[in-house]
Formats: C-alpha cells, structure tokens, sequence
C-alpha cells in the first residue's frame, strides 16, 4: 500500500489519457463545410434571406425616417427616426443587417468560384448570387451615409453603387446566357436604378425601357419561419407601431400601391396606436408576415423614364411616363402639371407611392433634398449612419 | 471518453478500495449507546453525530437525543460527538464483548468549531487545515425555519452571496451570486454539488409569457436536506477545476443512523398575501388592488373594467400547503434515509402557482470497517403554472395598470362612449406551465479506515426533463386563432469523481497529506423551441392543432470536461498547515489550438490559539488563514469555431447565414484569487468571528467582443481579452447575548461586501442590453446601468442632462443579514432573519411606461405642471423622469437605487411538552411569516424582480409582479 498514491495517481493520469475530448455536436455547420458544390443552392438561398431580412426589419424603421408612415409606437429607436434622429446605436441592427446582406454576397461569390471552378459561370444559382449581392449593396447605397467594405476605411456612400452596377451587370449576362429572363430582367432593372442613383439618367433610362410594365422582382418573405417573416405585416397586423395616420398616403384610401385601413375599437372608437394616441390607421400592403417586398419593378422603372424627362424638362413626357405607371395599377390618368414645381409635386408623390415601404424612399427623399425639390429632410438626419458595432470594431473608422 | 475506460477506472478503483478493507480482521465487539444534549439547555441534540475515529463507525444522534453503535471492537474507544455549531466532545469507553457502554455528552454551542470537517475535491477536511473561508449552514438554522428550498435557505443566512427573487410568481427561480461578478459572458452560477454528485446548474429556460425560470437547485427539498456548505471563490474551489469560478455549493442530504427507525413528519397550511402593489401614494395599487368601478388616469381619461372580480380587486389570498415525511434507521452495517414531500402554493392573482413533490432515497452499506458504498437517490416532480408577465403584450401587470391603455380594451357591461371599457379579465386566459421531471442519483465509494489510505468514488447521473409551454386559446382576441409554444428540453450530466489521499506522518511534529483525484463531466443539452398557430376551432390544441407550424430553435450540445489534481498538505503540530495543489483540465470547447489548463493553488492555516504563548485574554481560539488560487470557467460548446446556422430562406428552402467568427485559440477565462482572514472565539465560546478579505482578477476573460458587421458575422466573437477584478470582505458575528436558565438569546450578523469592477476590456464597452441601459465599461461594477443622466437632480431649474453617465451597478455590493433567536423555557423559540442589499439599481420601467401613459400616480403633479407650463416646483430629474414631450423620454431617468431591507421572516416555535405528544419523541408547531416588511426607496413594485427572459444578467423592472408575504403554520412531529 505505500505506493497506493502512487498507483492512485498514474490511475488518474491513464482515465485522463484515455478521454477523448472531441465531442461532435449538430446543428451549426463548420465553415469548410460549406466548401462542396452540394451547399452552393443552399448558399444562394442563405443570400437572398439575408437580403430579405435586411430589407424586412428595416422597412419600419426607413418608414419613420420618412414621410411613409407615422410612429405610433413605443420602440426606442422609431421614436429617435420619428422625430429625425438617426443614431449609430440605435441603427446598429439595421445597419448590420444590410452589411451582413451584402457580404454573404459577395463572399458566397468568392467561395462558389472556387468551389465551382470552370463551373461557376454556367452555374444556375450563379446568376442569382450576383443580383442579390447587386441589391444589398443599392439597399446600402441608397440608405447609407458612407461606405465601407470588409472592415476597410470609410469611402464615399457611391461606391456601392458602383459595386451594384457591377454586380448588376454581371448577374444580367449570366442569366442572359442562361435562359433566366426573371433574373436578367430584374438585374436591369437594378443596374437602371443604380444609375439614376449615380446621376447616368441616360444609362438608367436604357436598361428602365428594358423592363416590362408590369415587372415585378421580390425579396421573398414567408410565414415558414419567423425569421423569413415581414416584420412591417407583424408590426401593423400584429402590433401597432406605425400608423399612416397624419401622413400624406391618408388623404386618399383609394390608391391601390398604398392601402390602408382604420381600425375600430370593439366600442366602435378609432384604436389607438401602441403609443396609446396616435389613431391607428393600419397599412394593408403587407398583410401577411408572408408578404413580399417588390425589389424592382416596371411601375418603378416608369417613374425613372417620368423623372428623366422632367430633369430633361418635357413635363408632357414625365405625365405620359406617370400614368403609364399608373395603368399598371388600373388607375386614372392624372392631368399633366402646370409648371416644372408642380410635376415635381406629382412626381414625387407617384415615385413614393410606387415604391411605398419598400426601404426606397428615403434615398429619395435625400437626393430630392440636396437638389432642392424637397424639403422633408430639412432639420432631420438624412442617412443611416455606420452601426455602433462597425464604429467600435473597424480600426479604420477609429 | 470511452465508455470502456471509466469502466476500468471504476473497476481498478474499486480494487484499491476494496483490497484493505477486505483485509481487516473479524473480532469480539459489543456496544456504544448515549444521549448528546445542548450543554446549559439539556437540549436533545437530534442530528449530531457521534463516531469512533479509530474505526469510522458512526450513527447520527434521534430526535431524542439517543445514539446507537453496535459492533464496536472490544476494548478501549474514544467515542466523539460533534454537530455543526457546537464543539466537539471526545470521550474514553471501555468496551466489552457483547455489552452495552453507555455515554452521554453535553456539546457546548461556539461558532468556530475547528474540529468539524467540511468536504473537499480531495474529501473530508478538517476546518482547522483549510486555508479558506467555508461557510456552513447547519441543521439547527433549517429545521424550524419556513424555507421549503435551498435558494431560501442561503437567503440572508451566510456571508459572499448575493440571492434575489427576480419575481413574486410561486415557483419562479432567484439569482445567486458567490462573491460578485467574474464572468461577463459565461454565466455566475456556483456550481452545485449534491451528496458529491454535480448537478446542472446553467438555464433552464424562460417562459414565453411567463418571463421567469425555475431554478434546478431549489428541487432539493428543504425537509431532506441536512446542511449546505458554501465554498465561495477560487482560492477555495481551484480542484473543482474550469467552470468553478463562480464558487461551489454542496448540499448534503439527510443520511441514515443506526437504531429503530425514526419517523418525522411535518404539515405545513397558510396562505400567500400581496398587500399594496406599488407606489403608496397610488391608492388601487396599479389598480391591482382596486379595480372596480370608474377610474380615471393623470389626464382625466376614465375607464371601467366590467371583468374586475366581485372583490374589487385582482389579488386573493393564495393557499400554501406543504407536507413532509421521512423515516431512517440502520444497523452497524447499513443505514437508510427514506423521504417524501409535497408542497402546493397558489399565486395571489387568480392564477398561478408552483406544485412539487420529491422521493429521495439514501443508503448506505458498510461491508467492512472504513469501507463504505453509498447510494442517494431522488426524483422531483413540479409544476409551475405561471401568470403572463414582465414585458408579455398580454401580461397582467402591464395591462391592468395601464388603466385606460391596456391591450384588452374590448370590455362590455360599460357605456364605451362614457369610459374606456376594459376586459383585463381575458388575460387570464392565456396559459402557460414548466413541467419537469428531474432525477439525481449518485453511487459513492468511501474507503477510510485506520491507516494512511482514504480515497472516494463518485459516480453521479443528473437527469432534468422539462416542458415548458405558453397557449393563446383560440378566440383570445389578443391572438383570435391562437398560439401554442412548446419547448422541451432535456440536460443530463455524468459525473466520475475520485481522489485518494495518503497520510503520512515524519515524527511527532509534521505529517502530510498527499492527495490525488480527477473528475470527468459528460454534460448535454437537448432543446427545441416549437410553436403552432392558427388553430381550427376551440379546444386544448396541442403542436398539431395549428394551421402554421414552427420548429423556431433546436439545440443539441455535448461538453466534456476532464481534469486530475495533485495536492500535498504539510501539517506542524496540528496547528499549522501549508497547502499545495494544482489542477489540470482539459475541455471539448477549448479551441482547436489550446492544449490543457492548469491551475494552481497554495494555502496555509495557522491555529495561533493552540500555540503555547497565546494568552490573548478572551480569545479562546484563533486561526489565520490565507489562500492563493485559480479557477476558470470554460467556453460554450461552439464557440471557438467559424459556423454557419442552418436557416430556412426563399419561401422555405435550406440555407445558411452567419453565425459565428471562431478563435482557434480560445480557451477558458481564469480567475485568480488571494484571500485572507481570520477564524476566532471569544468570550468562551459566546463570540465568534469569521473576517475574510479577497481580491480576484480574471484575467484572459471571455468577452463577447464586437466584429465589424462589414465582415459579414454580426455576432460577437468570444475572445480572451478582457480583466475583471473583485475585492471584497465578510464579516461573520455569532453572539450569545444572553444565557439564563429560562432564556437564551442569540445574535448573528452577516456582512458582505465585493466591489466589482471592469478592467481591461480591449478598448470597447460591452452591451448587455440596449434597452436596459446595461453595459460593462472599464472602470466601473460589472454590469452598470449607463445613459442619459441629469446631473442636477434636485434642483427646480431645467434639467442639465449629459449623454453617456454612469448610472449606478446593477448588482449590490453590501449586504447585511442581521438574525437572532430567542428560546424561552427551553420550549418557544423566535427566529426572525432580516436582510439589506445596498449599492444596487434597477431600471424602474413601470414607471417609464405607466408615466408616458399618464398613469403613474407619483408623476401626476409633475404632469399636471408641465401641462401648465409651469416647472418651477418640479425637480430636474422629475421634469425629464414624467416628461409630457415623446422625444425627451428615455429609460435611463428611470435607473433608480434599488436599496432595500426585508424583513425575509419571522417564526415563532412552541415544542410541544412530552406529555401532550405521548408516543412522539418530538412535536413542535410554528407559525411563520415571509417578506413581512420590506423598506425601500426604489419607486417601481419591488427592487429584487426583473423580466429575465431577455437577460439574465442585466436587470429590468418591466412590470414583473413583485414578490409576497406567505403565512404558514407548521406542526411537525416525530416517533
């Protein structure tokens, strides 16, 4: 027994010997994981849920910051957008939301060339990889204040423009090779709006005459799981945090691109909002957390074609174009505009209702501002700022 | 680890146990029987232990005060008693072949007993060799006391922990905390040790609507538990290894004793009573208290609620029943403990409450002298039935005291042209219930006979099964389809456990101790997080009954945890001891590029009383202690890899999406202690004090640190970067204040204090959670509350208001527990526990909410001037606290000091004489009161609850009902 702790010890340290620390656990899968052509439509899928959720749980949020909707709620950052303060903590999910989007892209590119190799091209998902990388960076380009890729320094907020045309036109001639007209047109779509946003209004009305009327291309949402839901649908159908009360889209419920409703308390009153006093009047473009958001569509490349002719002064062109769009809709032509101030008036209101709560407007509402035409921005933030979390740990923005 | 080689370890422990013990002789024996009293009181002494060294052989002491230890080998014996809280008595017998040699012992109350042990990685240590402070909670505090769980039985009764309800929902569990905050991402929870098998410790899951959790801990019922050792900090729980940062509580059940077996049971009635809910000045109490009829809020918008209860208020008194029952006996060579109890005990709303019951089994086999085999079983049944609440759109808190703003305003029986009329009533509708099923059993080996040699073997399965589950009814016009939420979940940990230690003595004066051990946890986890709405048609639906189906989460983790110690104890003439040790553990969540960790750790123990030249008048025993050691706390299972999560996208198909950046070089977050401090007895055992100072660094801490969004992973990515420190004290006074033949009066008082702070933390602040304002920033307590902050408060003038400062530390950082007991006529006895927590906040978002919904009574006036334009009697701080402008309202305002004394119970005994209980060896009835008072300056419902569904680890008041009074009576009997 006088080496029993002895024995005791070199009986521990041959069970310690014996384990086998490596545990496989599911769920997560490892990055090199990835790395097989079976995960490539399941990469592609990942992009454009991303895509999706950026855009989703921002459209309250863009709604705010703008003249679509009204706060009639009590998160804490609508009501900062509310009243035009757009802080980087308070946009940091947004803003990270839309980063995310556009690196998933643009990474899921990088790893499906070399994966695919000599296939990547003739890749059927390739195409489509290419249109969402292309909208994730206009939905950064159009909300962002400045821009910046892979942790690099700031740049100026074009360069995911640039990026989108690039993309844009990449995804077109792949897809044009490839038969798939839904992405070739909708990547032309893209690349038009991506000019206009650029100042090519020539290049923009090109592709935009390109895209049938009745066009339409969807960021997918769907009630399979929640994080494929609309969140505008869960909070105005669930919840009752924006109202369109007090906007300029209440003055008519009879415009098809901007549906709304009242709703009644069981007494008969107008509810309230979830702030307790703002009337709710509900959107009902959205009403399932299944609906769709339209990326791109012919109605919104009509409206590129109106305000190319205005800035080329033909207010007769602009109101031809404006109700071309509106037919789409099956709605009434409108008269054409007596001066140059009040096609941009009628304008502005078409493009809004157009792209009503798809995350566009305050792109708009910028540009507008800086030339003049607009002044809802006036005393408000006008973009969205880097998130918190970019601020804190990019050392280039330090 | 392979099955096959814990079956080897086993196998070839079992030989090393078994080989000596088989060795030892058969001989003559005969008899030890006596009585053990309180010396003064002539109090039996039920649950004192009484042992002969020399050959371990033991019983415990009946509730009349009457051992037996049959079998003792025939000669001269020293025969020892000892209890926690008193000194132990040693006394010589003469044993003859087939006698009976009776003793009696009179044990003497002291509050430093250094020749009691506690239990240790490497076993039973003695308190005079330990170099750290361990804090003992023994029979005599739990026996009469009204706690039916352990988290009440550490409330307010020992120093280093910190214990908060969190909410007033029956069966909802506590925080608790040893010795602060060490750990920004791994979670603070001590880990749990019952009867020497570890038990899971980590989440267990929040309701949906519910918002609270159950705590695993508290399915160790009060009744079978005979005393809790609180291991509190590195420097004391290093052997434990990675994941014993946050310190050690080991539970250790009722055992059997030799003798006829021994009945005891215990009937417990009364009720829970809420009393005035929230703000004094609001008198229907958030119209908790007082619903019915017409009320109007702070801008004259009336309201009824037609489904207010014929009693006018929401509240009832909720009934409390409890019953306990247990037998145990034995011979020489086996014991047995078998226990039973039921507790049932309704919420005060109209639903609500907590249902659990336990079978505990304990056996105990001793084939040969110092050889041992232990078997401790248990299973516990609960069901908690939870009302909705905190930050639930249909909880009852939120709506009912938002008066005309609540969610359920479809009310009839009112005119709706007149007044807001409500329907709060259909909240009660929504169901949600934990259900769980959790099974401990634990088979120990012990060898430790006369020799050098004693080692253990612990083989323990922890089993937890739970269904939590959250239901709209269809027809709830909140949800008109409705939803049903299901969430099982399934834990088991495995633990192996084995040490040995060698005593070796060189001469009279030194001998050492040299131990070795390891330990290997298997712990899995197993989740799913379902939903199904949109049912057809009413009924119980279940996750089939909705049109739209979800499987929102699912978890499914295996970590295992392995590690060996080695440690040399040098003791010097039994009175100074120098401890060494070291621990090396290895884990399956380190990363790829981490090796093993070691930990190490060195003490010492000095008795300076039982030196020669100690003549200190008064001060009858003193040792001095001192420790240095390390701990971890390792990282979570996927942590240190680069992941993608499986998602669903593009109406259904498979995807994936970021998850988490990776660090092949992480590894575990260790925590460094050095404590010092001091045992002492005075005033011949009336005066005991226990002082321990610390200090504790944790160095390579895991922080969740922020990655640029721009490269694509938006989760934070655990890194071994940051430092936290400690420092802290405990005071521990026990005084005898008064001894008389009729009347003996005692006092005790508990203070702690642990100043927390943030070292470094690689340049960044760290969110816990935006909308609690809760962040670690270098410098100050971990977690603090950070936010707008008027730095005016007081003044009448406008608000000067700066944007990032410091409002205050989450957590407390003293707390003192003042206790006393008075018996009488050695047959009433009174206890009364009371408890401050000062220097913590709480985030008062009842008030924020109730006061934009010009509903918060206390800001009324405020309101009503600002309407009038006229601030000028308005604090600062109250002009932006009750602001009427949207844009100036924030939660920040609303971090209030959450300081509070409650008094957590009273309870008065009367044992009833023998000749009123005939055939009973004891009977006794007490009533009992809980949270009868509680006094604070915290504004909202209660300064210890928070909605912990979002975090655990920051806090929110955002309308968690606040905790209750409970009234019982409890008659308990034995024969």
């Amino acid at each position: 027994m006088k080496y029993a702790n002895i024995l005791s010890a070199a009986l521990v340290v041959a069970a310690l010997s014996a384990c086998d620390l490596k545990v496989t656990n599911p769920g997560p899968l490892q990055d090199d994981q990835l790395d097989t052509p079976g995960a490539m439509p399941g990469l592609v899928n990942g992009m454009s849920g991303d895509l999706s959720q950026a855009i989703g749980n921002f459209l309250v949020d863009n709604s705010v910051m703008t003249d679509e909707l009204k706060h009639s709620g009590n998160y804490a950052g609508p009501n900062e957008y509310a009243v035009g303060i757009i802080r980087p903590e308070d946009v940091d999910g947004d803003y990270s939301n839309m980063q995310q989007a556009r690196w998933v892209a643009e990474d899921g590119l990088r790893r499906m060339q070399r994966v695919l190799g000599a296939g990547f091209e003739t890749n059927t998902d390739t195409p489509r990889a290419y249109l969402y990388a292309g909208f994730a960076n206009r939905l950064l380009g159009e909300n962002s204040c400045q821009a910046v890729i892979d942790g690099g320094p700031a740049e100026s907020d074009s360069v995911y423009f640039q990026r989108a045309e690039s993309l844009f036109t990449r995804a077109n001639t792949l897809a044009t090779a490839l038969g798939q007209t839904d992405v070739a047109t909708a990547a032309l779509g893209g690349r038009a709006s991506v000019r206009a946003d650029l100042g090519n209004w020539s290049g923009a009305v090109t592709d935009a005459a390109l895209v049938p009327d009745n066009f339409e291309y969807d960021a997918i949402f769907s009630t399979n799981t929640s994080r494929e839901n609309n969140d505008l649908a869960y909070e105005t159908h669930q919840r009752r945090e924006v109202s369109v009360y007090g906007t300029q889209w209440a003055a008519t419920d009879a415009d098809p691109r901007t549906p709304w409703d009242t709703v009644f308390t069981g007494s008969g009153s107008v509810q309230k909002g979830q702030d307790g006093a703002t009337p709710f009047f509900r959107q009902e473009k959205y009403v399932s957390l299944g609906d769709n958001v339209p990326l791109t569509k012919g109605a919104e490349m009509l409206l590129l074609r109106a305000e190319d002719a205005l800035r080329n002064s033909s207010i007769p062109n602009m109101t031809t174009f404006i109700n071309q769009s509106r037919a789409v809709y099956g709605m009434a032509a409108v008269a054409q505009p007596a001066n140059t101030a009040d096609a941009w008036t009628l304008l502005q209101h078409e493009r809004g209702a157009v792209v009503w709560l798809e995350a566009r407007r305050l792109w708009d509402l910028r540009r507008w501002y800086a030339e003049g035409t607009n002044t809802f921005l006036n005393g408000r933030d006008k973009c969205v700022p880097f998130g918190s979390s970019e601020l804190g740990s990019n050392p280039h923005l330090h | 680890m392979k099955l096959m080689a814990i079956r080897r370890w086993y196998a070839a422990a079992l030989v090393l146990l078994a080989v000596p013990a088989a060795l030892a002789a058969q001989q003559p024996t005969g008899t030890v029987s006596g009585s053990v009293v309180e010396a003064g009181t002539g109090r039996p002494l039920a649950g004192a232990q009484v042992s002969i060294p020399a050959t371990r052989q033991g019983a415990l002491v009946g509730a009349d005060g009457k051992f037996l230890i049959p079998r003792v080998t025939i000669g001269n014996a020293t025969v020892r008693a000892q209890m926690i809280g008193y000194e132990p008595v040693n006394k010589t017998v003469t044993v003859m072949a087939d006698g009976v040699v009776e003793v009696s012992f009179e044990l003497k109350r002291t509050a430093i007993a250094l020749s009691s042990v506690v239990v240790t990685a490497t076993g039973e240590e003695r308190t005079r060799e330990i170099g750290t402070a361990v804090s003992t909670i023994g029979p005599a505090s739990i026996a009469n006391a009204p706690v039916v769980n352990v988290q009440q039985i550490l409330t307010g009764r020992t120093t280093g922990a910190t214990v908060i309800a969190n909410s007033g929902q029956p069966g909802a569990g506590g925080t608790i905390r040893l010795r602060g905050i060490n750990s920004i991402s791994q979670g603070n929870s001590p880990l749990i040790y019952v009867d020497g098998v570890r038990m899971y410790n980590g989440s267990t899951g929040t309701s949906v609507i519910g918002r609270q959790n159950v705590l695993p801990l508290n399915d160790i019922d009060a009744s079978q538990i005979d005393h809790v050792e609180v291991i509190k900090g590195p420097a004391a729980t290093t052997l434990y290894g990675t994941e014993a940062s946050g310190g050690v509580i080991q539970i250790f059940t009722k055992r059997g004793m030799a003798g006829r077996p021994q009945y005891h049971f215990e009937i417990g009635q009364g009720f829970n009573f809420m009393g005035h809910v929230g703000p004094k000045s609001d008198p229907t109490g958030l119209f908790m208290n007082d619903c019915a009829g017409i009320h109007t809020n702070g801008v004259g918008t009336t309201f009824e609620d037609p489904s207010c209860p014929a009693s006018g208020t929401w509240l009832r008194d909720g009934p409390v029943q409890r019953y306990a029952a247990d037998v145990r006996g034995g011979s020489a060579d086996q014991s047995y403990y078998l226990g039973a109890n039921y507790n049932e005990q309704k919420g005060v709303l109209q639903m609500g409450g907590n249902r659990d019951g336990t079978l505990r089994g304990n056996f105990s086999f001793r084939p040969a002298t110092g050889l041992e085999f232990g078997l401790s079983s248990q299973f516990t049944g609960r069901h908690v039935d939870w009302v909705a609440d905190g930050n639930s759109a249909n909880g009852a808190l939120i709506n009912i005291s938002r008066g005309a703003n609540s969610n359920f305003t479809s009310g009839v029986g009112c005119d709706p042209s007149v007044n807001v009329c409500l329907d709060n009533g259909e909240l009660f509708d929504a169901t949600s219930f934990t259900r769980e099923s959790h099974f401990i059993t634990g088979l120990t080996t012990k060898y430790d006979a006369e020799g050098p040699l004693s080692a253990h073997l612990n083989i323990g399965y922890d089993y937890l099964d739970m269904k939590l589950e959250s239901m709209y009814p269809f027809g709830f016009s909140r949800q008109p389809l409705g939803q049903i939420w299901v969430t099982p979940r399934n834990r088991t940990l495995v633990t192996t456990d084995f040490a040995a230690n060698w005593k070796q003595p060189f001469g009279d004066e030194w001998n050492t101790t040299t131990s070795v051990g390891g330990q290997m946890f298997d712990s899995r986890v197993e989740d799913q997080d379902l939903e199904s709405d949109f049912f057809a048609g009413p009924g119980q639906p279940i996750l089939t009954s909705g049109a739209q189906r979800l499987i929102n989460d699912a978890t499914n983790q295996r970590v295992i945890n392995a590690g060996f110690f080695v440690q040399e104890v040098v003791g010097w003439r039994d009175r100074l001891f120098l401890t060494g040790a070291v621990r090396v553990d290895g884990n399956s969540a380190f990363g790829s590029s981490f090796g093993l960790q070691t930990y190490p750790k060195l003490s010492g123990s000095y008795v300076m009383s039982d030196e020669s030249w100690w003549h200190v008048p008064h001060i009858e025993t003193f040792k001095l202690r001192a420790a240095m050691g390390e701990s971890g706390k390792a990282p979570g299972a996927f942590d240190a890899v680069r992941t993608w999560d499986p998602v669903a996208a593009q109406n259904g198909q498979p995807a994936f999406t970021p998850s988490q950046v990776g660090n092949p070089d992480l590894g575990p977050e260790r925590t460094r202690e050095t404590e010092g401090g001091f045992d002492m007895s005075a005033l011949d055992g009336r005066l005991g004090v226990s002082a321990t100072y610390y200090q504790q660094h944790t160095f390579d801490a895991l922080i969740p640190v922020e990655q640029p969004p721009s490269n694509g992973f938006t989760n934070r990515q655990l890194e071994n970067v940051g430092r936290l420190n400690n420092t802290g004290a405990e005071l521990s006074l026990d005084g005898e204040l008064l001894s008389l033949r009729n009347v003996t009066w005692s006092g005790h008082l508990n203070y702690t204090w642990n100043k927390s702070e943030a070292g470094d933390l690689g340049g960044q602040t760290i969110t816990i959670e935006d909308l609690s304002r809760t962040y670690v920033k270098q410098g100050y307590p971990v977690p603090s509350y950070f936010g707008l902050q008027v730095t005016n408060p007081d003044a009448l003038a406008a608000p000067t208001i700066i944007n990032d400062g410091y409002l205050g530390a989450t957590y407390p950082d003293r707390i003192i527990s003042p206790s006393t007991t008075l018996r009488l006529w050695n047959a009433v006895e009174l206890n009364a526990i009371g408890e401050w927590q000062l220097g913590g906040h709480l985030l008062n978002a009842v008030g924020y909410q109730n006061a934009r919904y010009n509903i918060w009574q206390p800001c009324y006036t405020a309101q009503d001037a600002m309407r009038a334009g006229d601030v000028s009697s308005i604090t600062a701080l109250q002009q932006m606290k009750c602001t009427i402008t949207s844009s100036q309202r924030d939660y920040a305002y609303w971090v209030e000091p959450s300081d509070f004394f409650k008094l957590r119970s009273v309870t008065i005994t009367y044992d009833i004489p023998a000749k009123y209980a005939r055939g009973m060896h004891n009977a006794s009835i007490s009533l009992a009161g809980q949270n009868l008072w509680t006094s604070t300056r915290y504004t909202g419902t209660d300064p210890e609850v928070a909605d912990i569904r979002t975090s655990s680890f920051s806090r929110r008041d955002y309308y968690v009902f606040p905790t209750f009074r409970t009234f019982t009576a409890t008659l308990r009997f034995g024969f």
